[in-house]
C-alpha cells in the first residue's frame, strides 16, 4: 500500500485490562491518522494471544506495536504520545464471582468502620484527651466539676466536621470537585504497582519488545 | 459564664477539626485503605470505605468520650476485636512500609529469596507479642 508522508498518532495507557484472549492493537492503543481506513485496518491486527493456562499479565513495549504497524504499512510514520510500556492484564470474567466480591467489600467496609472507631479511641487515650479536657476546664471555669460536657460535645462535632471536610464528601454529595484523599492515594498506589511491574518485566527480559524472540535466555539477570 | 461556655465550645470544635484532619490524614496517607481496596479489587468502592471510615471515627469518638455503654454481647465483641485487629495489623505494616524498613534490610542483608518467610515471621511475632501483652497485662 502506498501510504506515504502520512503520520499515525498512537496513544496507549500504562495499564490495560482485556477480557478477550485475542489482544488486538485497538485494545492497547488509540490511533489517529488522516486516512481513516488505515486506523480501522490497524485496529484489528493481532498483537498476541493470551494462553489459557499460566501467565495472565504481559508487558508490551510500544516499539513492538510500532513494529507491527510497520509490517503493515512500512512507510507510515508513527508518533506515540502515550506510555512507552503497556501492561496487559487478562481478567477472566467467569472468575469474578459476584457473591465473593460482595463478601470482600463487606469485609473491607467493616474493617474500616470498626478499625477507625478503634483508632480514634486509642488516639484519645494515647494523647490523654480526657485529662487535657480537665485541664482546660480548670483553666477556664476554674473547676473540673462541669455541669455540662460542652468541651467534649464541641470536640465530637468538630471531629465529624473535620472528617467530612477532609474526605470531601457527605453521603453522595461532594463538597468540591476534587477527588477524595483515598482516591488520590489509590492512584498513587496503582502508579507504584505499574512502575514496579514494568521494571520487573524489563529486568527479567519478559517484556514483549522488538529484536528478541521473547525468551529470557539472551538476557542478563 | 456564657463567654466561658462559648470559649470552651470554640476550643472543643477547633481541636476536634484538627485532630480529625491529623489522624485521618495519617491513616489515609499510610495507604491502609488503598491497600485493602487493591487486594480485594474493589477500587470502585472507595467512597463506601471513606464513609465507613468517617462514620466509625465519629461514633467511636462519641462512645469513648461520653462513656456510652454498648451492651452488644460477647460475640459481637469478638467480631469487633477481629476487625480492629486486622485494621491495626494493616496499619502497623503500612507504617513499616512507608518508612522503607523492608527495602533497606533486603538490600543490606541481600535477602531477596526469603521475603515470604520474613513477612510470615513478622506476622506471627506481632501476634505472639500482642498475646503476651494482654495475657500478662503489661
Amino acid at each position: 500500500m502506498s501510504v506515504s508522508n502520512n503520520i499515525l498518532y498512537i496513544k496507549g495507557d500504562q495499564s490495560v485490562e482485556v477480557t478477550k484472549r485475542d489482544v488486538t492493537l485497538g485494545d492497547l492503543v488509540t490511533m489517529e491518522c488522516s486516512q481513516q481506513n488505515v486506523v480501522s485496518k490497524l485496529k484489528t491486527i493481532k498483537v498476541m494471544k493470551i494462553p489459557e493456562k499460566g501467565q495472565h499479565r504481559f508487558v508490551v513495549s510500544i516499539l513492538k506495536i510500532i513494529e507491527l504497524i510497520h509490517k503493515e504499512y512500512p512507510n507510515l510514520e508513527v508518533q506515540s504520545y502515550g506510555s512507552p510500556d503497556i501492561i496487559v492484564t487478562y481478567e477472566n470474567q467467569q472468575q469474578n464471582n459476584r457473591l465473593w466480591q460482595i463478601c470482600k467489600i463487606a469485609f473491607v467496609t467493616l474493617t474500616t468502620f470498626l478499625g477507625s472507631a478503634f483508632a480514634i479511641i486509642t488516639f484519645n487515650n494515647d494523647s490523654g484527651v480526657p485529662e487535657i479536657f480537665d485541664n482546660i476546664y480548670e483553666l477556664i471555669i476554674g473547676t473540673t466539676q462541669k455541669s455540662f460536657p460542652i468541651l467534649e460535645l464541641g470536640y465530637s462535632v468538630g471531629l465529624v466536621v473535620g472528617i467530612l471536610v477532609f474526605f470531601n464528601h457527605f453521603g453522595k454529595k461532594k463538597i468540591s470537585v476534587d477527588p477524595t484523599p483515598i482516591e488520590v492515594e489509590m492512584r498513587l498506589y496503582e502508579n507504584d504497582i505499574q512502575t514496579t511491574v514494568i521494571a520487573e518485566y524489563a529486568r527479567k527480559g519478559q517484556e514483549l519488545d522488538v529484536g528478541e524472540t521473547n525468551t529470557t535466555d539472551n538476557h542478563r539477570t | 459564664m456564657l463567654v466561658k461556655q462559648i470559649l470552651l465550645t470554640i476550643i472543643g470544635l477547633s481541636s476536634g477539626i484538627l485532630v480529625a484532619g491529623g489522624l485521618f490524614g495519617f491513616i489515609v496517607s499510610l495507604g491502609v485503605i488503598s491497600d485493602f481496596a487493591d487486594r480485594t479489587h474493589s477500587g470502585n468502592r472507595i467512597r463506601l470505605y471513606e464513609r465507613a471510615l468517617a462514620l466509625g471515627g465519629s461514633l467511636g469518638n462519641v462512645i469513648d468520650l461520653f462513656g456510652i455503654p454498648m451492651p452488644v454481647g460477647r460475640w459481637l465483641l469478638a467480631v469487633f476485636g477481629i476487625f480492629a485487629g486486622v485494621f491495626v495489623g494493616g496499619w502497623a505494616m503500612a507504617l513499616a512500609e512507608t518508612l522503607n524498613v523492608f527495602p533497606i534490610f533486603m538490600r543490606r542483608a541481600k535477602l531477596v529469596g526469603c521475603i515470604p518467610y520474613i513477612i510470615l515471621s513478622i506476622a506471627i511475632g506481632k501476634g505472639i507479642g500482642s498475646l503476651i501483652y494482654f495475657w500478662f497485662g503489661w
